[in-house]
């Protein structure tokens, strides 16, 4: 799906809650369908209003944003939301429903869904999730991973095509968050979803196809997820800390042991092992 | 603290009970109610409870959680029974303590009048522990319809008060959180007294609200991303559908009421 057309086109966007609050100037990018974003930045810079821009919660002060060839507008905004899916932080205060599966049959009520195609969605989305034996449980008798799973399903279940993740993960404990970052590699995959991530997580960031930085309201970089990391004062900048092979190629490299540049994952351990028999 | 909120919570164990349309088993909740009311004398006491005890087994629920729902209000009971001695002067008088003296009439107006309370909690109890919240406001819903008259949804009724509802354990957890946090600074609750108590639980409610409209926000952030409108049509997940089982359910109550009514008339 992917290079079949623009997500998302914005042209100058920007956007202030009051006069003296500017949060984003003149913003201006497009979004690949099926392609994976990582928004990135420093606290403060304006990622979440932009996520909230793109799902058309806000509405720009000024610029345009056209979703797959629709513009976003007042009237317009009803017939595009549909088309994408909002996960947010906090998986307590996006869980409507008193059940698991009232949760997700939620935005399928509001489409107004025949009920057998509702049930069918339900257990269809429940089991992709790893959710299905929950179905029946109060959110209070849920982890956080869990909660966070109900979300996704819930979101999944309505078929957007774009997947916004509004720092998803960043409530949730290792194995969870591992877990979240397998479901987004998934739905990569499938090649059904154009995603755009907001996130602190090196290890998402490095899954995704390109990371877009915001510093004080602009866009400060636009790059691959490898150049990313490379660039240790941007980083900095960000407040992010490279994954952890990164930083060991990175630690080598000043020990006088030289790796090829840009390896990621399995590559490292290779030319390890690779170095380690050579000698 | 999860564990002892029973109320909301619904047990399934799969009997007709469970089976029987919300509708219906909220109206024979209100029936219920009246015929509670109307008891007065031993006789009809007997025939609520002996009514109640015969719905409870045939939820298959154990009695004891029936006893557990009502448990909170034994202070009320109390006091209900000893108003009733109080103040009641009919009947033999059984001792005296100064000017004050207890009299039969009393002491048994007093008992039906907490057993009354008693059957009550623990028979509504039926209704949460055999419906799911979500067939129970779509049977509320169903209840509500006719408020459509004088210009009130009861969709949106509903909907406000499932999440009212949903979010009570989510907001007393936090409160939880915030009542360790403080005795962590040295504003310990349990050591104060209660005129500093007092004082302590308005700063306790300062930063609960505050997080409550928060999550309310992020909430209607949640909806309307979710497509959710106000006043826009929806379908409805769970499908209601009346059968005779639940006109007879309903006429059971209906017959309670004319017994309960009978023996007072007699």
């Amino acid at each position: 799906m992917e290079g079949t057309g623009l997500a998302f086109e914005l042209q100058q966007v920007s956007f202030a809650y009051g006069p003296e609050q500017p949060v984003l100037g003149d913003v201006t990018l497009d979004i690949l369908q099926g392609s994976w974003v990582s928004l990135v930045g420093p606290n403060g810079c304006g990622k979440s209003t932009l996520a909230k821009l793109l799902g058309g919660l806000l509405a720009v002060n000024s610029g345009s944003i056209i979703v797959e060839g629709t513009p976003l507008l007042r009237e317009t905004v009803q017939q595009i939301r549909p088309r994408i899916g909002m996960v947010f932080q906090n998986p307590d205060n996006q869980f409507i429903g008193a059940t698991v599966e009232e949760d997700i049959a939620f935005g399928l009520e509001g489409r107004c869904l025949p009920r057998a195609e509702m049930v069918e969605r339900v257990k269809r989305y429940a089991d992709k999730l790893e959710i299905g034996h929950l179905l029946a449980k109060h959110p209070a008798e849920l982890s956080g991973g869990q909660k966070q799973r109900v979300a996704v399903a819930a979101i999944l279940a309505m078929e957007p095509g774009i997947v916004i993740f509004d720092e998803a993960s960043s409530m949730l404990d290792e194995k969870a968050r591992g877990e979240l970052l397998n479901i987004l590699r998934e739905m990569k995959h499938s090649g059904k979803y154009t995603m755009i991530s907001i996130t602190h997580d090196a290890e998402e960031i490095m899954a995704s196809d390109r990371a877009i930085v915001l510093r004080d309201g602009r866009i400060a970089a636009d790059l691959k997820p490898r150049d990313l990391f490379g660039d240790e004062e941007l980083l900095d900048s960000c407040r992010l800390i490279a994954p952890y092979e990164v930083r060991l190629v990175r630690e080598l490299c000043r020990q006088g042991i030289r790796l090829p540049a840009g390896y990621c994952g399995e590559e490292v351990a290779e030319a390890l092992w690779q170095l380690y028999s050579n000698k | 603290m999860r564990n002892k909120l029973l109320f909301g919570r619904s047990i399934d164990t799969g009997s007709w009970v469970h089976g029987v349309d919300p509708r219906a088993k909220l109206t024979g909740m209100i029936l219920y109610l009246a015929a509670i009311v109307i008891v007065g004398s031993w006789p009809a006491l007997g025939i609520a409870a002996a009514f109640s005890l015969a719905y409870m087994i045939s939820t298959r629920i154990p009695l004891k959680y029936y006893a557990k729902a009502a448990k909170p209000l034994w202070v009320l009971m109390v006091f209900i029974f000893a108003v009733q001695c109080l103040t009641v002067k009919q009947g033999d008088e059984l001792f005296r303590l100064g000017s004050w003296a207890l009299y039969t009439g009393g002491l048994s107006s007093g008992l039906i009048a907490a057993s009354r309370m008693a059957l009550l909690v623990s028979f509504t109890a039926i209704l949460t522990f055999t419906t799911t919240p979500g067939l129970l406001n779509q049977g509320l819903a169903g209840v509500l319809t006719p408020l459509r008259v004088i210009g009130i949804s009861a969709q949106r009724l509903t909907l406000m008060m499932s999440i009212a509802l949903r979010f009570i354990p989510t907001i007393l957890d936090e409160t939880h959180k915030i009542l360790k946090a403080q005795a962590a600074r040295g504003a310990d609750l349990k050591e104060m007294p209660w005129k500093e108590k007092g004082k302590m639980l308005v700063s306790l409610l300062v930063p609960v609200t505050v997080s409550a409209f928060r999550r309310a926000e992020e909430l209607v952030l949640s909806m309307e991303s979710r497509g959710y409108v106000i006043g826009a049509p929806r379908s409805e997940y769970h499908l209601l559908s009346w059968r005779l089982r639940d006109t007879l359910f309903v006429v059971s109550y209906v017959a309670l009421v004319a017994a309960v009514l009978s023996i007072r008339w007699i």
